[in-house]
């Protein structure tokens, strides 16, 4: 397949909207229900080459949307050059992220990304973006921004970069521009049970508290990944709080008549690295987009999202900020739901869907 | 890398620092490890055949071009031999690898001044942390305490460093005078490190609270060097087996050899990855990690260091 097939060229993250998922997206995507239940649990897992769905499967996924967002981050940096902040001190920290970006890019993707390296005189060409760039490694004087900045905005999602001192972690920088609802100027500087802070029932749970002793002896090389969820009206990437009065008001427009096209299950692949020249660790969330029209194409996974919505935990509703459409949602996915026992794992127990 | 077997190396040379201290430089047959955070420790596996020992280190450096690392390995009592055997027969061409890196002491670099003070072989982690530091222009002073019969292989391995950052101080008499005297000077944002035996880093631990540190300031990595001890049988609850701990081998390496897979990371006590829950029986806990309350409940341990009060333990594993 040519760069020019493989990724779309058109798509649009704000209103208008317009946003379309191939077969191939749609069954790629990592789905984050392994069970018919939702509740928080510590689904830490290795970032492994392997998984249930190919999403999962790269060290940084790149799918068909990778141009079109690229270009909506950098559409949303020029409006708010804040989205992307690192602090002095975590200068090692932004080389560590440029050599572990290229490096896994360009074994992962060898036809659309490609590092050389000559001791510290680097080569980087990014064909989907069309960038070539020579640089020294290690000297930001030689890129057209700092580094993090540079490399961040040549991949899908988001990263924040994270000190570790004081048996704690510290949100010490970051680009943030596609946030389920959170905002880095507000969380920069704060440890990891201070950004924590507004999410419900799991830190009584002990989770953050498990969650935290286990990061801290993330070990370089073998990087971790977790599955998150939310909801979201409309194909929005940027639901900030920065942006709320641009978004908010779309999840009182949900009727039980668009829900189908409206709501939008949105996960986070997240996943977290150990960085070796800083001992900092990368925090990774890539977000994925699926409207329920096309959740309703994979029979196992329409079965189970309509359950998992109709008994969730009403803190969790109100945390995710879905009580104003839930119920919209349910009732459309309630027609699918035969009473029929569905496959534990989050795969979608099919090859190829049918269009009817 | 793979994880198992970790990154492939040999001992490519050995130079005696002193009659006591032995540096190794480790090279890579094939490629590089991975850059290093100053402070960072290796687990390094070597053995002779029949027995394999898997120690942490300090790497003081790693080559310019990833090839290398370098560590200085102390003679050690030979209870359990890792670092004795190392002493001894480490030479050019033992295979080594480097099982994991990881840091459980790193610069706090938000600090505006760092002091450290180190004894004995304790200056390991502070040789890579010297490094950084002058590269990145930051401010920091090092007084190392050391015995009188090695204070010259000790200044001899500080020559390169800057000489109004660095000083030497020989024998107890000297330490018990100045350390109060100097951390007392330091400004009230200075961070303090501290890296040697046991009984040292505890002193300066104290001295330093008694001067006005805050706790949050001082840092330390307390690693263990496990000892053996007696005897004792072992019982798995969740897989049923029974196995024996011998004198000379820790709980950890005979779940290993065992072919359980049991959780680890530094082998000495002080990061709590290998914690495990004792349904039965009362350990005899030698870590630096688990709280009093832990340590008095007696249902968890660390199987890396720790052994066994009584006869026979009950693990869940």
């Amino acid at each position: 397949m040519s760069i020019d097939t493989r990724f779309r060229s058109a798509g649009s993250y704000r209103a208008p909207y317009h946003m379309e998922n191939s077969d191939a997206a749609i069954l790629r995507f990592p789905f984050p229900f392994p069970e018919d239940h939702y509740m928080y649990s510590m689904n830490i897992e290795p970032h492994v080459k392997a998984g249930a769905v190919d999403s999962l499967r790269r060290t940084f996924d790149v799918d068909e949307h990778y141009v079109v967002e690229c270009r909506e981050k950098a559409r949303i940096l020029s409006e708010d050059p804040g989205r992307c902040i690192v602090l002095p001190h975590m200068r090692a920290a932004e080389w560590d992220f440029v050599e572990l970006a290229m490096g896994s890019l360009s074994e992962d993707y060898p036809d659309l990304f490609h590092l050389s390296r000559d001791g510290t005189r680097w080569r980087w060409i990014n064909r989907p973006l069309n960038i070539d760039q020579h640089f020294v490694f290690g000297d930001a004087g030689t890129l057209p921004y700092a580094p993090f900045e540079f490399m961040a905005r040549q991949m899908q999602g988001d990263f924040t970069l994270q000190d570790q001192r004081d048996n704690d972690l510290w949100m010490d920088g970051g680009m943030v521009t596609s946030q389920a609802d959170w905002s880095l100027k507000f969380d920069l500087g704060m440890s990891f049970g201070q950004w924590h802070a507004p999410v419900p029932k799991a830190g009584e749970m002990g989770i953050f508290d498990r969650g935290l002793r286990f990061l801290l002896m993330l070990q370089h090389g073998r990087p971790v990944r977790r599955l998150n969820w939310t909801m979201t009206v409309n194909p929005r990437l940027d639901t900030s709080p920065e942006n709320f009065t641009i978004w908010g008001r779309d999840r009182a427009g949900v009727t039980g008549d668009n829900a189908r096209d409206l709501v939008h299950l949105r996960v986070e692949l997240q996943a977290l690295f150990r960085l070796p020249r800083s001992n900092a660790i990368l925090f990774a969330v890539r977000c994925y987009l699926l409207p329920l029209r096309d959740i309703a194409l994979v029979h196992k996974w329409r079965i189970r999202l309509h359950r998992v919505l109709r008994d969730l935990d009403p803190a969790l509703s109100a945390y995710k900020g879905l009580d104003l459409y839930r119920a919209h949602a349910v009732h459309y996915l309630a027609r699918f739901d035969n009473n029929e026992p569905t496959s534990k794992g989050i795969g979608p127990d099919q090859d190829a869907l049918v269009r009817t | 890398m793979n994880p198992a077997t970790g990154y492939a190396a040999t001992i490519s040379s050995v130079d005696v620092v002193a009659p006591a201290l032995r540096r190794f430089v480790v090279s890579r047959t094939k490629g590089a490890f991975p850059a290093i955070s100053p402070g960072s420790h290796g687990v390094f596996a070597f053995g002779n055949g029949q027995r394999t020992w898997k120690n942490a280190y300090s790497i003081v450096n790693r080559s310019e071009d990833g090839r290398a690392l370098e560590i200085i390995v102390r003679r050690a009592e030979p209870t359990r031999g890792g670092s004795d055997f190392l002493y001894r027969h480490g030479g050019p061409g033992l295979n080594v690898s480097v099982l994991g890196i990881s840091n459980l002491f790193p610069i706090v670099r938000t600090g505006r001044r760092h002091i450290m003070i180190s004894a004995g072989i304790g200056i390991t982690p502070f040789l890579s942390y010297m490094t950084e530091m002058r590269k990145d222009g930051m401010d920091y002073a090092l007084h190392h305490y050391t015995r009188p019969e090695e204070a010259d292989a000790f200044r001899a391995m500080l020559s390169p460093c800057d000489p109004s950052r660095v000083r030497v101080h020989e024998g107890r008499q000297e330490a018990v005078a100045s350390l109060r005297m100097l951390l007392a000077r330091e400004p009230v944002a200075s961070h303090l490190y501290v890296c040697g035996p046991g009984g040292f880093m505890e002193w300066v631990r104290q001295t330093a609270a008694t001067v006005g540190y805050a706790a949050t300031k001082i840092h330390s990595e307390r690693f263990i060097s496990p000892a053996g001890g007696r005897v004792f049988e072992v019982m798995l609850a969740r897989s049923g087996k029974t196995i024996t701990v011998g004198a000379d081998e820790t709980l950890l390496e005979a779940l290993e050899n065992a072919g359980i897979d049991a959780p680890c990371l530094c082998r000495g006590g002080a990061c709590g990855m290998c914690r495990v829950g004792v349904i039965n029986g009362r350990p005899d806990h030698r870590d630096h990690v688990l709280t009093g309350a832990e340590r008095d409940s007696g249902d968890v341990m660390l199987t890396c260091v720790s052994r066994s009060l009584s006869p026979t333990l009950t693990l869940d594993l």
